[in-house]
């Protein structure tokens, strides 16, 4: 049974449309991420679900529930907010209990749940802390805190991580993975960031200029991008994008480059012009001499790989990678070949279409 | 830089920073000559020549104004009517300064101009008008008539809306997730999010209700319900020409707000540099 | 943020009602009535009649009103500028200092301010006082005649203007303090790392950063000494009123010892709109010179 789903939601503010009538079902224990760039809509539909934002348009039901017309506390979910929204003048247990009392839970009960969360998040010594006292990784726990003694239908999470460095992002990721692997709860979670959406999510919903781009799981959304868009935004580095000419008939065909050399590949399109998409991994570098040969600029040594940004004749730029005791050298001039079945060609409308 | 000129500008910081001591020292000078001519003898006190310490060392005078004059009287006015102008002035200015920064309601607007509006006029001017008006109310001589003309501090207004507008509206949210009423937001977060500038405002509306003089001179015509800052200059048969005693009275109708300044010089400090329109 | 519009209004309204029905009271009310009441022959208390505008025909030719208009334009050139220039030489000098010394001096210039008038009053009438204030006995040791100071009606506006310096400092002193603090130490170490002197350094760097503070500071004062009464009142018992008058003594003046309620409304009218003037002008310069920036 789906927890929460959404139906031609739409919302506008002040004539401008920043929702589409988006449709979405997000099933119980489920941990979903929207995923776009800022203006997407993404934080805007999140805040709607919650709640914080009027839905103009559409039905919303929670747990069953049509919701779009319930105030924010009484939807049954609950939320942590960017800058985590601490009352900084309350102790840690009253941060969590505030919510609890002001719909006069009994006593014990409350008590019992914010000791309960304070277990799970391993923040017991923290209990009668103000949040002054707090670092920025305990906070955040709090805000989760507060959210967990709620015991809701579903969890919203606001990019919960963007105040954090860099070190703490990636602890706190793996928590909130665990997290979710623990209390099976349905998950809401918001970012910009696509590492943060690949390593978390059970599916992707990648969302650009008001609208759902593409539902998926991380491994769909980054192997079958069904827009240029997405194939631009899933992934780091990017995909390489460079201009093709595609000629020959279905099953054998040839898409020419801008520096003159071919490739093979095979796809449902007619002959013209598109764009080809190939991510860094699928572009290797050759010892011998293979689909066409670029001019070494910057070598980007990570470890176990090595980026070597190259230019090829015409000036078009592009990323390939090698081993990590890859030999190449800024200038050095290095063979390429592609992994043809790791191509996407894109239409002039930005539809996708993959190499078989 | 060479070791020489270091030193040379080290020693002419010194100078100033002696300097600046002295001129402080100087300029409190009235403040300790007051109290210490206080404790005088008055026979002492009119010597012709200055001796900065008493040599008799008396509190007489202190004892003649508690047990001969009103003063203890027109300390309860004191205390009565700067209490109830702090009270009444925080918690009206809170309330309207929360309505206008986190509120929308029809008249929102024109209410926020008219308290910028009567930021500019001088409560002086309006003086006879707040003796008519207090006369016909029949509050001449009575506390609610000297309090009442000295709630004009449209200051304390804007201070606390620009408060309010700092608070990031995330808590507004994260109170409405937590079902929190209008009611709650306003008292369980927003004013106890704010004490810091509540106790601050508070410090220093008490000392200018008490300190105030024009509106309770005029208020008043009573001796039994002046303030003190009026008592101690206006019934001249209290003290006669003694001035230790007149003094001494000076030194209690001070006392009280020297002493709130000096506990918390901070709160004070913030809030008037915020009442300037400064940030503190 | 979803709203309640209905509810949302109904509070609010209920949080503005207290200070609506006081300001209603005490200042629309009484600032309406001021206007009315100043083209009335009226007494202080009861009905007048209509006047038109002889209340303020009158006053061109009214001594008293010329003496207090002078008078009050007089105490403003003694105390706005000088007492701006003060407060910015000590804070000057405070802000040099650190720690509890810096604290201890700040609060001995502060201390003043917080006292109530009454008590500047006996202390300066006490420390200036003819026969035995100790202000004389140093007249005596330089071999100076004494000077009766507030009896004397050239002394007077001198005298009381430099109590009042005296008084109100403090409350400049935090402002430029506040200013000071606000400038950042880099400036000042960059600028000694280009070898610049001390005076410098206050023309160039401190004076210019400084300007906004000051400006606050000069209109604050300009405006709090227009409606100067409660000193010159003080000073002037058992001495001569009526050379000492100021804008707002004329006023009760005319109210509670002439009972005379209209013509007393009409000299409030004045300086009500000189406030006025004076605030919208300094409103629009402020706007002038943020609009330049």
């Amino acid at each position: 049974m789906s927890e929460i789903s959404l139906n031609n939601v739409c919302k506008s503010f002040g004539g401008v449309q920043v929702i589409d009538g988006i449709s979405l079902d997000i099933e119980s224990g489920e941990l979903v991420v929207f995923l776009g760039p800022s203006g997407s809509g993404k934080s805007t539909l999140l805040r709607m679900i919650a709640g914080l934002e009027t839905i103009d348009e559409g039905e919303l039901t929670i747990g069953g529930k049509r919701s779009e017309h319930l105030a924010p506390g009484q939807r049954d979910v609950a939320m942590v907010f960017q800058n985590y929204a601490l009352y900084p003048h309350m102790s840690v247990r009253e941060n969590m209990a505030f919510g609890l009392k002001n719909i006069r839970m009994p006593k014990d009960e409350i008590e019992r749940r914010v000791n309960d969360a304070a277990r799970i998040l391993e923040m017991d010594a923290l209990l009668d802390r103000r949040p002054a006292q707090l670092s920025g990784g305990q906070r955040q726990r709090v805000a989760i805190g507060r959210a967990i003694v709620k015991e809701p239908a579903a969890f919203l999470f606001d990019e919960p991580l963007s105040n954090l460095d860099a070190a703490l992002r990636v602890r706190t990721r793996v928590e909130l993975a665990e997290l979710h692997q623990r209390m099976q709860s349905t998950m809401i979670y918001v970012t910009h960031d696509q590492t943060e959406a690949m390593t978390l999510a059970d599916r992707i919903i990648i969302l650009n200029d008001c609208q759902i781009e593409q539902i998926g799981t991380p491994m769909d959304v980054y192997l079958y991008p069904n827009s240029r868009f997405v194939a631009g935004f899933v992934g780091s580095p990017g995909m390489n994008f460079l201009q093709a000419e595609l000629s020959g008939t279905a099953g054998k065909q040839q898409a020419k480059l801008g520096d003159g050399s071919q490739i093979e590949l095979s796809v449902d399109l007619g002959p013209g012009a598109y764009e080809l998409g190939i991510r860094p991994e699928a572009v290797r570098v050759s010892a011998t001499p293979a689909a066409t040969t670029g001019t070494a600029t910057v070598v980007e040594r990570l470890g176990e790989r090595t980026l070597v940004h190259l230019r090829l004749e015409d000036g078009t730029e592009l990323i390939a990678q090698d081993g990590g005791h890859s030999e190449v050298k800024p200038g050095d001039l290095v063979h390429l070949t592609f992994d043809t079945s790791q191509l996407h060609l894109f239409d002039d409308k930005g539809r996708a279409h993959h190499a078989k | 830089m060479t070791p020489t000129t270091i030193k040379r500008i080290n020693w002419v910081g010194g100078i100033f920073t002696v300097f600046t001591v002295i001129c402080a020292i100087l300029w409190a000078f009235p403040i300790y000559w007051g109290i210490i001519s206080s404790i005088k003898p008055e026979d002492e006190v009119i010597r012709p020549y200055i001796e900065l310490w008493p040599e008799t060392l008396t509190f007489e005078h202190y004892w003649f104004a508690l047990t001969e004059t009103q003063i203890g009287t027109w300390y309860i006015n004191s205390i009565v009517t700067a209490v109830g102008v702090t009270v009444l002035t925080v918690s009206t200015s809170l309330f309207a300064g929360y309505a206008i920064s986190q509120l929308r309601f029809p008249g929102r607007t024109a209410l926020w101009w008219l308290i910028l509006a009567s930021f500019m006029v001088p409560t002086q001017v309006l003086i006879v008008n707040h003796f008519v008006l207090m006369a016909d109310l029949k509050m001449l001589n009575s506390w609610a008539g000297i309090i009442l003309p000295q709630l004009i501090h449209p200051v304390i207004i804007i201070v606390y809306k620009q408060f309010f507008d700092q608070v990031p509206k995330d808590f507004r949210e994260a109170a409405a997730m937590d079902n929190a009423s209008e009611w709650d937001i306003l008292f369980k977060i927003y004013i106890p999010m704010n004490w810091g500038v509540t106790t601050a405002l508070s410090i220093v509306i008490f000392i200018w209700a008490w300190n105030a003089f024009l509106w309770p001179f005029l208020a008043v015509t009573k001796t039994e319900m002046m303030t003190i800052t009026v008592g101690i200059t206006q019934v001249f048969d209290a003290f006669g020409v003694y001035y230790a005693r007149q003094l001494s009275a000076a030194v209690l109708a001070g006392f009280p707000v020297a002493l709130a300044y000096l506990l918390f010089q901070r709160r004070v400090t913030q809030a008037i540099t915020l009442s300037a329109g400064i940030k503190g | 943020m979803l709203r309640n519009a209905k509810r949302e209004t109904l509070i609010a309204y209920i949080l503005i009602a207290p200070f609506v029905a006081i300001y209603g009271l005490i200042f629309v009310y009484p600032t309406i009535d001021l206007f009315f009441l100043s083209f009335q022959d009226a007494p202080l208390i009861g009905p007048g009649e209509f006047a038109g505008t002889e209340n303020y025909e009158r006053l061109p030719r009214d001594r008293r009103f010329g003496t207090a208009f002078w008078n009050t334009a007089y105490f403003v050139a003694l105390t706005v500028i000088p007492g701006t220039l003060v407060a910015l030489a000590i804070s000057m000098g405070v802000t040099r200092l650190s720690g509890r010394v810096q604290a201890l001096v700040l609060s001995l210039f502060f201390l003043p301010y917080i006292l109530p008038v009454s008590v500047v009053f006996r202390l300066w009438d006490w420390t200036l006082n003819f026969q035995f204030g100790i202000a004389m006995h140093l007249l005596d040791i330089f071999g100076l005649d004494r000077i009766p100071i507030f009896k004397t009606t050239t002394w007077f506006m001198p005298a009381v203007a430099f109590v009042t310096i005296w008084w109100t400092c403090g409350f400049s002193i935090l402002l430029f303090l506040a200013g000071l603090r606000a400038i950042p130490k880099e400036i000042y170490e960059a600028a000694a790392l280009d070898n610049t002197s001390r005076w410098r350094m206050f023309r160039h760097v401190t004076w210019p950063l400084l300007w906004p503070v000051t400006g606050l500071v000069l209109t604050i004062q300009l405006i709090l000494q227009l409606k100067i009464f409660d000193q010159v009142y003080l000073f002037s018992q058992g001495g001569r009123p009526n050379d000492n008058l100021v804008m707002v003594y004329y006023i009760f003046q005319r109210a509670f010892v002439n009972n005379q309620g209209g013509r007393a409304a009409a000299i409030a009218v004045v300086l009500f709109i000189m406030v006025i003037i004076i605030s919208v002008l300094n409103f629009q310069l402020m706007r002038f010179s943020e609009r330049r920036k």
